[in-house]
């Protein structure tokens, strides 16, 4: 894609003379370094899966953390430099808590995401001398999923681009590109959460090189009346189990 | 230490300083008052506007359809009043643009209002301010507010200069205080009820003219903005001018 | 003791210093005018008593008579006009018994200005004392340290600028009667609509040579309350009866006593 190295490629904020940012079409490409998450949103709420690399046997997996509450009514996961995240997520929560103590209301998904962006074109100097807060633009996206009373269960996907689109379902990170093309077949309206549980859960089976498992893999949901939760590994467990029987079934049938 | 010793008038104790700094505040009178019904809610205030004893206007609306089915007052030194107004006006279109032109809730505009007034807590709004609209499930709804921010949501609400002559009749003929049911002996509360908006309209101006006959700051005529799910609607009803 | 009684003043002057607000008087705001015509002269005044922005009484009587011919309109602190006006009325009676005379203007401002002067301006009193004696008509003003002014047409009050007004407007050398006390009571009336201090109904008087004073109480009502949209009429037991009792002021005893038992003197 960028064979040749080039001037251009230095100034963050420097467009080269095709019109074209590199560092932040760099930035697009360390997400796909990254493990895969997926998003799916159904009109009962969304759920949010990701792969967790657990890349020792000594590594404690509860401790890697790719899905995070943002407040009470949305969550998000991430891929990329997930270190990136954290001033994401900070700014968010500041954003959800201050318009909740400003407005005495949750504030949209849309709202969320659209503040989240805000941040992610803070690399330069702003237009009207805002402060340059950081020295490149971040190397992760973001998954946001929420419910608000306006719009129901929503799905976001936020670019450190800054742009940001909403998805019936998506797929980032190293898997997504297998993982969107299974999505794109799958995806259907009337999707229950519990099939998009095991539909998350499946197609990460698939994009994944490691066998999987409750430590290996998480889920999340994002609903009207539970809010946001992050699924216990018993409960993975449970639904990986269902997922494995299914997959028999199938077998049998074709067999 | 001053004491009370038998004095001449040579050594008569000046008790009162005289103040001489610059008074960023004045007093423009007028009153205002906020009833909640079943399905809709309302907003009235006189239109008189003074400083010490002259009349500045005998009709400058201090009630304002701040949109969104909200109005909204802020009473007292009006040159605060309406800066108050005018900064809610523009976060209303701040709120639009942040929040892809969606409603603001008459409880998410309570908390804001708080907010703005809070802000100048150590050099406050010098006013009353009462917010009427209806709330999610479409029942009337009145908010006030002390100067820094102190809010509340209640059936109604008077304020202004003549706060004192109104609330305790407001009191006594909207939420039926000290009224019991004849032969109860005093044990049975006159139960609760509704009042209808023609009803609301009668107490409203039945208050104002009392209240213009007892208090000089009060008069010239009444506006009424009544809010209902069909949006807001103004009426006017002379007062006296004396 | 004659005079005012000043032993408060310095206890009320110490607790002022200690926070202790001092009571209020009442009413300071009123528009009062007077005005002359060939062969007499017209006062008036609005008739509201205010204390601090409240309305303490609707309809007061701001016209004070000092003589059966003089009359006298009061601005300024309402007891100080009424109980000055009262001792002034007296005073002049007593000198009119002693001297056999008909009281004049000019005696009854004099005793005025040497009373108000004589407490430096703290009595409150604003006065437009007008009347007729042998010497013709008169109209003057007292101010309330001492002061006095002499002058065709006056006004007083916290409405005098709305008045004077109309005065300065209005007023001719040969206005008639009628046309001044049309003058006067459109003078007050701009006070009653203007001036937040004043308000309700119009008082006039008017002194005429050789005729009795006429006081027209209540000459123009304005302002009259329009009615009420609703009754707010309590059936009975709306509140509790907390207590009840029944007391006899009276014991009342009735004996009868039969004719057959009087002791009659039949001996004569």
């Amino acid at each position: 894609m960028f064979l040749t190295r080039s001037e251009y490629d230095r100034g963050v904020s420097t467009f080269s003379p095709e019109g074209r940012l590199f560092q932040v079409e760099y930035s697009l490409e360390a997400i796909k370094l990254g493990s895969t998450a997926i998003g799916i949103s159904t009109s009962q709420g969304v759920i949010l899966g990701v792969e967790k690399r657990v890349t020792s046997s000594l590594l404690e997996a509860s401790s890697i953390e790719k899905i995070i509450e943002i407040d009470h009514h949305i969550g998000c996961a991430m891929s990329g430099l997930t270190a990136d995240a954290r001033s994401m997520i900070d700014h968010a929560r500041v954003s959800s808590l201050t318009h909740n103590l400003y407005y005495d209301e949750d504030i949209r998904v849309e709202s969320l995401t659209q503040s989240v962006c805000d941040l992610a074109l803070r690399f330069g100097e702003g237009a009207e001398g805002e402060k340059r807060l950081m020295s490149r633009p971040f190397g992760v996206a973001l998954l946001i999923a929420g419910v608000d009373k306006h719009k129901g269960p929503q799905l976001y996907h936020a670019e450190p681009s800054g742009t940001f689109y909403r998805y019936d379902a998506k797929a980032i990170g190293s898997g997504s590109e297998g993982a969107q093309a299974e999505l794109n077949n799958e995806y259907h309206k009337s999707l229950t959460l519990e099939e998009a549980e095991l539909l998350a859960l499946k197609i990460l089976k698939q994009v994944m090189e490691e066998k999987l498992d409750c430590k290996n893999a998480q889920l999340a949901s994002v609903t009207a009346e539970g809010g946001f939760q992050i699924y216990s590994e018993e409960k993975t467990d449970a639904i990986i189990k269902t997922l494995n029987e299914q997959a028999t079934d199938e077998d049998t049938v074709i067999s | 230490m001053q004491t009370t010793v038998a004095s001449e008038y040579s050594n008569e104790i000046h008790s009162v300083p005289i103040e001489h700094r610059f008074n960023p505040y004045s007093d423009n009178g007028g009153t205002v008052l906020g009833i909640a019904g079943e399905d809709f809610a309302v907003l009235a205030g006189d239109t008189r506007q003074v400083e010490g004893y002259s009349i500045q206007s005998r009709y400058e609306p201090k009630i304002f359809d701040v949109g969104d089915n909200i109005v909204m007052t802020a009473n007292g030194f009006a040159a605060d009043g309406v800066a108050l107004i005018d900064k809610f006006r523009q976060q209303l279109k701040w709120y639009k643009f942040d929040n892809f032109g969606g409603k603001l809730e008459i409880k998410s505009a309570a908390r804001y209002i708080q907010h703005l007034l809070y802000g100048k807590r150590f050099f406050p709004y010098y006013v009353s301010t009462l917010i009427a609209g209806l709330d999610e499930e479409g029942k009337g709804a009145v908010y006030s507010y002390d100067p820094v921010g102190s809010y509340e949501r209640e059936q109604c609400r008077a304020g202004g200069a003549a706060a004192s002559l109104i609330m305790p009749f407001l009191d006594n003929q909207v939420n039926f205080k000290n009224q019991f049911i004849p032969g109860t002996d005093g044990k049975e509360k006159k139960p609760l009820k509704y009042l209808t908006l023609e009803e609301v309209i009668e107490l409203v101006r039945d208050a104002f003219s009392s209240a213009t006959e007892r208090h000089i700051y009060v008069g010239d005529g009444l506006e009424i903005k009544i809010v209902t799910k069909d949006g807001v609607r103004t009426e006017y009803y002379p007062l006296k001018r004396d | 003791m004659a005079g005012l009684n000043f032993e408060n003043y310095q206890r009320n002057s110490y607790l002022s210093t200690k926070g202790f607000a001092t009571p209020r008087a009442t009413s300071t705001g009123t528009t009062i005018v007077g005005c002359k015509f060939p062969g007499g002269v017209v006062i008036a005044a609005d008739t509201r008593a205010t204390s601090g922005p409240i309305v303490a009484d609707k309809n007061c009587e701001k016209l004070h008579r000092l003589a059966p011919k003089i009359w006298c309109a009061g601005a300024g602190t309402a007891a100080d006009t009424e109980m000055v006006t009262q001792l002034i009325a007296s005073n002049l009676e007593l000198h009119a018994l002693s001297q056999n005379r008909e009281p004049r203007v000019i005696t009854a401002l004099t005793m005025l200005k040497q009373h108000l002067f004589k407490y430096q301006g703290h009595l409150g009193a604003y006065l437009i004392c007008a009347g007729v004696d042998p010497t013709g008509a008169h109209l003057l003003s007292v101010q309330a340290h001492g002061s006095t002014d002499i002058g065709k047409y006056q006004s007083l009050g916290s409405g005098s600028l709305a008045a004077m007004a109309v005065l300065e407007t209005n007023f001719r050398e040969d206005l008639t009667k009628e046309e001044a006390i049309k003058l006067c009571a459109d003078a007050i009336e701009a006070g009653i609509w203007n001036d937040l201090g004043s308000g309700s109904n119009v008082d006039v008087c008017v002194m005429e040579v050789g005729k009795d004073a006429e006081l027209y109480r209540n000459y123009l009502t304005p302002n009259v309350r329009s009615q009420k949209a609703r009754s707010y009429k309590f059936a009975p037991g709306t509140t509790a009866i907390l207590r009840e009792s029944v007391r006899d002021i009276l014991d009342v005893e009735e004996t009868v006593v039969s004719f057959d038992q009087m002791e009659v003197d039949t001996e004569a």
